[in-house]
């Protein structure tokens, strides 16, 4: 029965990604706490994609923050794969269109220089094997009609990823403070989130630790080269076509999101 | 005007005493000229008593406050020398009615601004900047007020601190910051949330106090306006917030 309601729960969030027709969300078949059937969804969804040809890239940590896990009365993070397909350059039009009820989050993405395969990876190591920090936006996205999402449905949905930009100045994990560095997202020349490294667990490398312990235990482990989308500095942002988000992070540089009009 | 004189008289007695008063607004609304000569009138009495205005408060520049409060202009008020808390000191939770706290970047002058000036002309009449945190307090019961209201009570100023000072061409526009209380993250946020750039409510406090027929004198403080939401505070509670780049200012707050 939960096996079932596991691959329907799949179909129907594959439907939703491929025919962009968000579905009714996913908990009515797995119930609001069994994350670990989510993520055997999401996992049943990952193996379709790397069948069809597309290559990982990364991995993206959402519920990074206090008040989103409150919200979702959770206490822990959660994560989704990243594609190659995923990457967009900095600045390159986004087709609003084939977006997933697109909203942009202001995050510092990290390259992985060593693969991480041990469970019991420390902060230390964590800090040694990042390559380099990058500014980054994850436009998240639900296959979820209105975002009506629980734990089980974000999880199941590849934690509601999208795509994501990366900015081209490359900083060294020692060369900033990822704790207090300050990040604003600008539309405009407005302020339309506001934030710090502390949002993200108190430091996005909390949250990289988290991550590279939990994917080498499911036997997805970090690689060199990956990309880790370490989770939001501030509150998402909602996105009208057209515009263009700047995320800036003080020590870090800038990366922008622009939005087709259609 | 006698009306004004009283209304400042109940204004700073509420201040002085900490004793919570009802909105003003129950009964007629203050136009923003009223409420700001309110202040000014109050300030006088404060005067009076021997205290100096060392410098000026910055209040709603936040944009998304302003939404909230309906507001498409800042505020400011007065600040004196018996608001000024010590960097690491203690504070009397009985000075005050209801206190919370908002993490802040300071200015301080060099030489005098006021009046329509650039944000170029601003920072160079600035001769430090350094982290700061305004401890603001409403006299009305349950924080709840107006704009004419919150104006007549000097914009809600009640306490400041400020930690080391630091050169003033310090790059302020986004640093980040963590205020906590007694070490757990109360407020998470970035200098950018002051106007985008904390030098603009320079810009603007020079605008204003100019408007009042005043300056920004050399050494005045200004507070540019807060960085995040307020938190509340109790007896006993270790309030530190760390800054990006400028360091740490800190206060307990003692019965």
């Amino acid at each position: 029965m939960v096996d079932q309601n596991i691959q329907k729960s799949a179909d129907m969030l594959w439907d939703a990604w491929n025919t962009n027709k968000p579905t009714t969300p996913i908990r009515e078949l797995l119930g609001e706490t069994d994350v670990e059937a989510a993520y055997a969804v999401q996992e049943i969804n990952t193996k379709r994609w790397l069948e069809q040809g597309r290559r990982l890239s990364g991995r993206k940590i959402g519920l990074t923050s206090k008040a989103v896990q409150t919200q979702l009365g959770v206490d822990q993070p959660d994560y989704g794969m990243l594609f190659s397909d995923m990457d967009i350059p900095d600045g390159e039009e986004i087709s609003f269109a084939t977006c997933h009820q697109p909203k942009v989050e202001a995050e510092i993405a990290f390259v992985m220089g060593k693969d991480m395969d041990d469970p019991d990876v420390t902060t230390t190591e964590v800090m040694a094997s990042i390559e380099y920090a990058l500014p980054a936006i994850e436009v998240v996205g639900s296959r979820v009609a209105d975002w009506n999402i629980r734990i089980t449905d974000t999880i199941a949905d590849n934690a509601s990823s999208g795509l994501y930009v990366l900015g081209q100045t490359p900083v060294k994990i020692g060369d900033f403070d990822p704790r207090l560095c300050g990040m604003v997202l600008f539309n405009r020349g407005e302020p339309v989130s506001v934030g710090a490294g502390a949002a993200c667990l108190g430091s996005p490398i909390n949250s990289t630790l988290w991550l590279a312990r939990v994917m080498a235990k499911a036997g997805r482990p970090l690689k060199a080269g990956d990309v880790v989308l370490s989770g939001a500095l501030g509150p998402m942002a909602a996105v009208t076509p057209g515009e263009v988000y700047e995320a800036r992070i003080q020590g870090l540089g800038s990366v922008r999101a622009a939005f087709s009009a259609e | 005007m006698s009306d004004l004189t009283k209304i400042a008289e109940i204004a700073d007695e509420a201040a002085r005493t900490g004793t919570a008063i009802a909105q003003f607004s129950d009964k007629e609304v203050l136009t923003l000229d009223e409420a700001y000569a309110v202040q000014a009138l109050s300030m006088q009495r404060r005067y009076a008593r021997g205290e100096k205005r060392i410098g000026i408060k910055m209040g709603f520049t936040s944009r998304a406050k302003m939404v909230q409060m309906g507001l498409d202009e800042m505020i400011w008020g007065r600040l004196t020398d018996a608001m000024r808390e010590e960097d690491g000191g203690v504070i009397s939770f009985k000075k005050y009615v209801h206190p919370r706290v908002e993490p802040e970047i300071a200015f301080l002058m060099r030489k005098p601004l006021s009046g329509n000036v650039t944000v170029f002309e601003a920072m160079d009449a600035v001769a430090a900047v350094a982290p700061a945190m305004e401890v603001i307090d409403s006299r009305y019961d349950n924080f709840k007020f107006d704009l004419g209201d919150v104006v007549a009570d000097n914009s809600s100023s009640s306490g400041f601190v400020i930690g080391n000072w630091c050169a003033p061409d310090s790059d302020i526009s986004n640093l980040g910051l963590v205020m906590s209380i007694n070490g757990k993250a109360s407020q998470i946020g970035s200098t950018a949330a002051i106007l985008g750039n904390p030098a603009r409510s320079l810009v603007a406090a020079a605008r204003m106090v100019a408007s009042a027929g005043e300056c920004l004198n050399e050494g005045d403080i200004v507070l540019a306006g807060g960085a995040t939401a307020a938190s509340a505070m109790a007896v006993g509670d270790s309030v530190v917030t760390d800054f990006q780049d400028l360091g740490t200012v800190s206060f307990t707050v003692g019965e």
